[in-house]
């Protein structure tokens, strides 16, 4: 923590940090409610709503200032709508300004319910409306409105196509800049502007270029009204309706934070969640679309040499084979939790001498796009690591002969590398734990259904060392899927079975087995996660 | 007299005589060639009177001098050139300010053109004293004669080697390039202008940091209009007690003033600060009709009714003990035949069209009192809608990044509450004037 400093607010001292924000210290120190449309933890100040106004005692008396752009200093005097009847009266005043020109269609907005203009209003506004069909408002609305600028090209009005991605109703935008400035400063991809200026500027594109930024989508969530809207959100579900659940990138090695909102057994949208450690407040489009794969192509049942089977045959002629198995190759998964994969080193344990564990990824890692992706695809590859689970999976395709049973859990195989993977098809039994019918599905000869990421509790370790939960959102399609870790529990029963009743069982398991976790728990790590140190690991047991 | 160069002053008024501070070459033919300038005296300080100094006490001369400022705030400049950190290690920028946009200002865009040498040799003792070596002219895009002047002047200064390296052997080196704005209004606030210069769009930057610090390209930058700059090698060269001998003791030396509007001789005039409004009426040619108001330096400066302006004096104290400003010295009295309300819509569409879109009061308060008002002028104006106008104004003058919301804010506030009659008249035009507006949310189809 930094040193602490004394501020006063509304007659009150205050302990802030020294150089913050004034509007961070109002907001989280001196728990003054303070309202903001241009200012964004994670963006450069733009200082243009002036919704933020406070009075502060400089050297000619108190002055009007916006916290936004304030520096907290030692014995500053402040005064908010606590206290400044001026203040109230100003940012009533603003706030009338945001609305002259913003329709009232909330009850067909993509955003009421998590809009910063609609809670603002609520907050600090409640005027009368003094705007009247002579002087009010300049747009037209209406779907079938363009608006054709100066120069005569069609910028649109409603509902204007900016991308693949995004939509822009431009009457509703209060020109606070942040998707300009996100673009700029995060994307460093510069394709929106404010043209025009005055009353009459307006968000637009570069004439005939598209707004296609892999990061594009963050726009949407950082728009403070609903001027950006996303296409696959887009009239789905109001936002008060959904619940959440807070989880990880399961796509990434960084582990970038989010939010899983669902509602009616469905996810319907995977928001970002600020962690200025991890991906601020930022997750790549791909990472926003993986919801959709939760609905789609999954495998909820079994599979018997590609006919379609229940769970329990599945299971029960997986359970054969491994007792029949005199030589099982177990690949350990990084796109699985740290749970699951101390639950197929627990299996390993239980087939003594007749098991091996292979782990590792034939994935190509990319280069990290310094916003919120690593570039490394595999998820918990450290978390695997640290188990002890070596990255060998060329010399188990190298000495597949040996082998009579290959159980692959949660990783596509020959998705990845087809090529390398068909050495492994001279295995006679290979039994896929997978969430999706891919192509490891389509090799294998018994093939079983799995929860996916979203639907289960575990942690992962991301590619900076950082301990990172997910937590199960009840969307699994099939209710009687099961996580990874209770199937490889159930397979067990082969040699000698272990049981675990729950995820905290797996996370014991894993804390046994790697020192730098055994103080902590997963209330302890929480939602921000928690750093451990990624030291050299001396090779696991019975591997 | 002669007005064939828009600058119609006589040399002597009422038996004295007037400053020549600036405007020493407006009248003579060709005085923008250097050769006819250097005859008149020009670039005589850039030599050893310049060169000897140190850089120190070029500032407290100026400092000394008591020279303001002259683009509307007033600023003391010594003090603007004190601000200027040492040793940073950056380069220091010099700009001049010559996007002049106010409306009623026509001052430097003389300047420009009948004596740019004085601006460019002003540059060079600014550009001494504060240690710079490449210094910008920003000129409204709309000046291209000016423009055209500049640049030729530059080219013979630089024949001469008057400017670029090692000036006239002093050791000393200074470029300066012309750049020409897009014509906005808001680049005429200083940051706006570094953003301009820059080229990013004409907004104003949030302060701090200030120019002084960091400004063009992140550098300490000092941002100087043109007429002030140009009373500079005037006070290097009859030093501070010499300027001094003009204007008052808070406002000394003299001030071009650029009349428009009800006199008979409208045009630039060089007086001394503090000269009274009537008498610099008189000066240029006498007021038409009866005088109502003025509004005294500049649309933005908030409008003298005719009881003040009779008190007023042309300098900063006056003025400012009379609630406006002296501001560019765009002088504009108007007669009783004026229609003020139309006159107000005209400034308040002005500040409507050039606000930058920047900071939310400013860019949709504007628009919004300009409609208002537009409804009055049309003769649609309700009770209220006066005290409607005064309050959105009262609403955006101290909210904003910059000076332009205060500047839209302040002929809306002084012309409604000092010449309200003729407001009401207009008001009252419409027979249904008393009934209440409809307003938005009891309109039908209120969601679009």
């Amino acid at each position: 923590m930094a040193d602490l400093i004394t501020i006063n607010v509304d007659g009150k001292d205050v302990q802030v940090p020294a150089k913050i924000q004034l509007i961070e210290a109002l907001r989280t120190y001196a728990r003054t409610e303070t309202p903001a449309f241009c200012y964004h933890q994670d963006l450069k100040v733009a200082g243009n709503c002036r919704i933020c106004l406070v009075e502060v005692d400089g050297p000619r008396g108190f002055a009007l200032a916006i916290s936004c752009h304030m520096q907290t200093a030692p014995g500053m005097k402040v005064r908010t709508q606590v206290s400044s009847e001026k203040i109230v009266k100003l940012r009533k005043g603003v706030m009338e300004f945001l609305l002259v020109n913003h329709p009232l269609d909330c009850p067909i907005c993509d955003k009421a319910g998590e809009c910063t203009l609609q809670e603002h209003y609520m907050g600090q506004g409640r005027h009368e409306s003094r705007l009247d069909d002579a002087t009010g408002k300049q747009y037209k609305g209406g779907a079938d409105y363009r608006f054709i600028d100066a120069k005569g090209q069609d910028r649109g009005g409603k509902m204007i196509d900016l991308g693949p991605t995004i939509v822009l109703d431009q009457e509703r935008c209060i020109i606070c800049t942040r998707c300009v400035r996100f673009m700029d400063d995060v994307a460093k991809s510069p394709q929106l502007d404010i043209a025009g200026r005055g009353d009459h500027a307006y968000i637009t594109t570069f004439p005939g270029e598209p707004l296609d930024h892999a990061y594009d989508l963050n726009t949407t969530d950082i728009c403070p009204v609903g001027a950006l809207t996303a296409k696959h959100f887009r009239f789905q579900q109001r936002a008060w309706l959904l619940k959440s659940v807070e989880s990880i990138d399961p796509s990434d090695a960084l582990g970038a934070n989010l939010v899983i909102e669902y509602n009616n057994g469905r996810v319907w949208r995977l928001m970002p969640r600020r962690n200025p450690e991890v991906n601020k407040s930022w997750i790549a489009n791909s990472t926003r679309m993986l919801y959709q794969d939760l609905a789609r192509n999954r495998l909820t049942d079994g599979k018997l040499n590609g006919a379609d089977t229940t769970l329990a045959s599945a299971l029960a002629s997986a359970l054969a084979a491994l007792k029949a198995g005199k030589r099982v190759a177990l690949v350990a998964s990084g796109h699985l939790t740290s749970e699951d994969n101390a639950a197929l080193l627990a299996l390993c344990a239980s087939l003594p001498g007749q098991s091996e564990v292979f782990g590792g990824s034939w994935l190509p890692v990319g280069k990290s796009d310094g916003i919120a992706r690593s570039g490394d695809p595999v998820a918990n590859r450290k978390g695997v690591a640290l188990l002890g689970i070596p990255d060998n999976l060329d010399a188990l395709a190298g000495r597949a002969k040996e082998f009579d049973v290959l159980v692959v859990v949660g990783h596509d195989l020959w998705g990845a590398a087809a090529a390398k993977a068909a050495a492994l098809e001279s295995i006679p039994t290979r039994i896929v734990l997978s969430s999706w019918v891919d192509a490891s599905v389509a090799k294998a000869t018994i093939a079983i259904g799995i929860r996916a990421w979203a639907e289960v509790r575990g942690s992962m370790v991301n590619i900076n060392g950082r301990v990172q939960l997910l937590q199960a959102c009840p969307v699994v399609p099939n209710a009687e899927l099961e996580p990874a870790w209770k199937v490889l529990a159930q397979l067990s029963a082969a040699g000698k079975p272990f049981s675990w009743s729950s995820e905290i069982d797996g996370w014991k398991a894993i804390q046994a087995r790697v020192p730098q976790l055994a103080s902590l728990s997963y209330r302890s790590i929480g939602p921000s996660g928690a750093i451990i140190p990624l030291a050299p690991l001396p090779a696991a047991a019975g591997v | 007299m002669t007005t064939l160069h828009g600058f119609p002053q006589p040399a002597q008024w009422k038996g004295k005589d007037l400053p020549r501070i600036l405007s020493r070459l407006f009248q003579v033919d060709d005085g923008h060639r250097l050769e006819v300038a250097k005859r008149h005296g020009a670039y005589h300080t850039i030599g050893s009177t310049l060169f000897d100094k140190s850089q120190f006490e070029l500032i407290e001369l100026v400092k000394d001098s008591g020279l303001r400022g002259r683009g509307g705030a007033g600023f003391p400049t010594g003090m603007k050139w004190s601000f200027v950190p040492r040793g940073t290690g950056k380069p220091v920028y010099l700009v001049i300010n010559a996007d002049e946009g106010e409306p009623g200002t026509f001052k430097d865009r003389l300047c420009m053109s009948r004596d740019p040498h004085l601006l460019l040799e002003g540059m060079i003792i600014t550009g001494f004293a504060l240690g710079v070596r490449t210094a910008y002219i920003y000129v409204r895009g709309e000046m291209l004669p000016q423009i055209g002047r500049l640049n030729d002047a530059i080219q013979e200064a630089y024949a001469a080697g008057l400017l670029g390296e090692n000036i006239q052997g002093s050791g000393y080196s200074l470029d300066i390039f012309v750049h020409r704005g897009a014509g906005a209004y808001i680049c005429g606030e200083e940051t706006g202008l570094i953003n301009s210069l820059e080229g990013f769009k004409g907004q104003p930057r949030l302060k701090p940091p200030f120019p002084a610090v960091s400004g063009a390209f992140a550098a300490p930058t000092v941002v100087n209009n043109v007429e002030t700059i140009m009373a500079v090698p005037y006070i290097l060269q009859h030093g501070a007690k010499g300027y001094r001998q003009w204007g008052t003791d808070k406002s000394p030396g003299s001030k071009l003033f650029s009349v428009a509007g009800d006199v008979n001789a409208p045009g630039v005039y060089e007086v001394p600060l503090g000269m009274p409004y009537m008498e610099f009426f008189e000066l240029a040619g006498g007021l038409k009709g009866e005088l109502l108001g003025c509004i005294p330096g500049g649309s933005s400066a908030p409008v003298l009714n005719a009881e003040e302006t009779r008190k007023a004096t042309m300098d900063y104290e006056s003025l400012a003990s009379l609630k406006s400003m002296l501001g560019s010295g765009a002088v504009t009295p108007f007669n009783s035949a004026t229609d003020v309300p139309r006159y107000l819509q005209t400034i308040a569409r002005f500040y409507a069209h050039e606000s930058c879109g920047q900071c939310t009061p400013c860019r949709e308060g504007t628009g919004y009192v300009d409609r208002v008002l537009d409804k009055v002028v049309d003769g649609h104006g309700r009770n209220g809608d006066l005290e409607l106008i005064k309050d959105l104004a009262d609403s955006y003058e101290w909210t904003t990044i910059c000076a332009f919301a205060p500047g839209a804010a302040w002929p809306i506030q002084s012309f409604i509450t000092k010449f309200r009659t003729h407001f009401q008249a207009y008001i009252e035009k419409n027979p249904e004037h008393a009934k209440p507006r409809e307003l938005e949310l009891e309109r039908a189809g209120a969601f679009w």
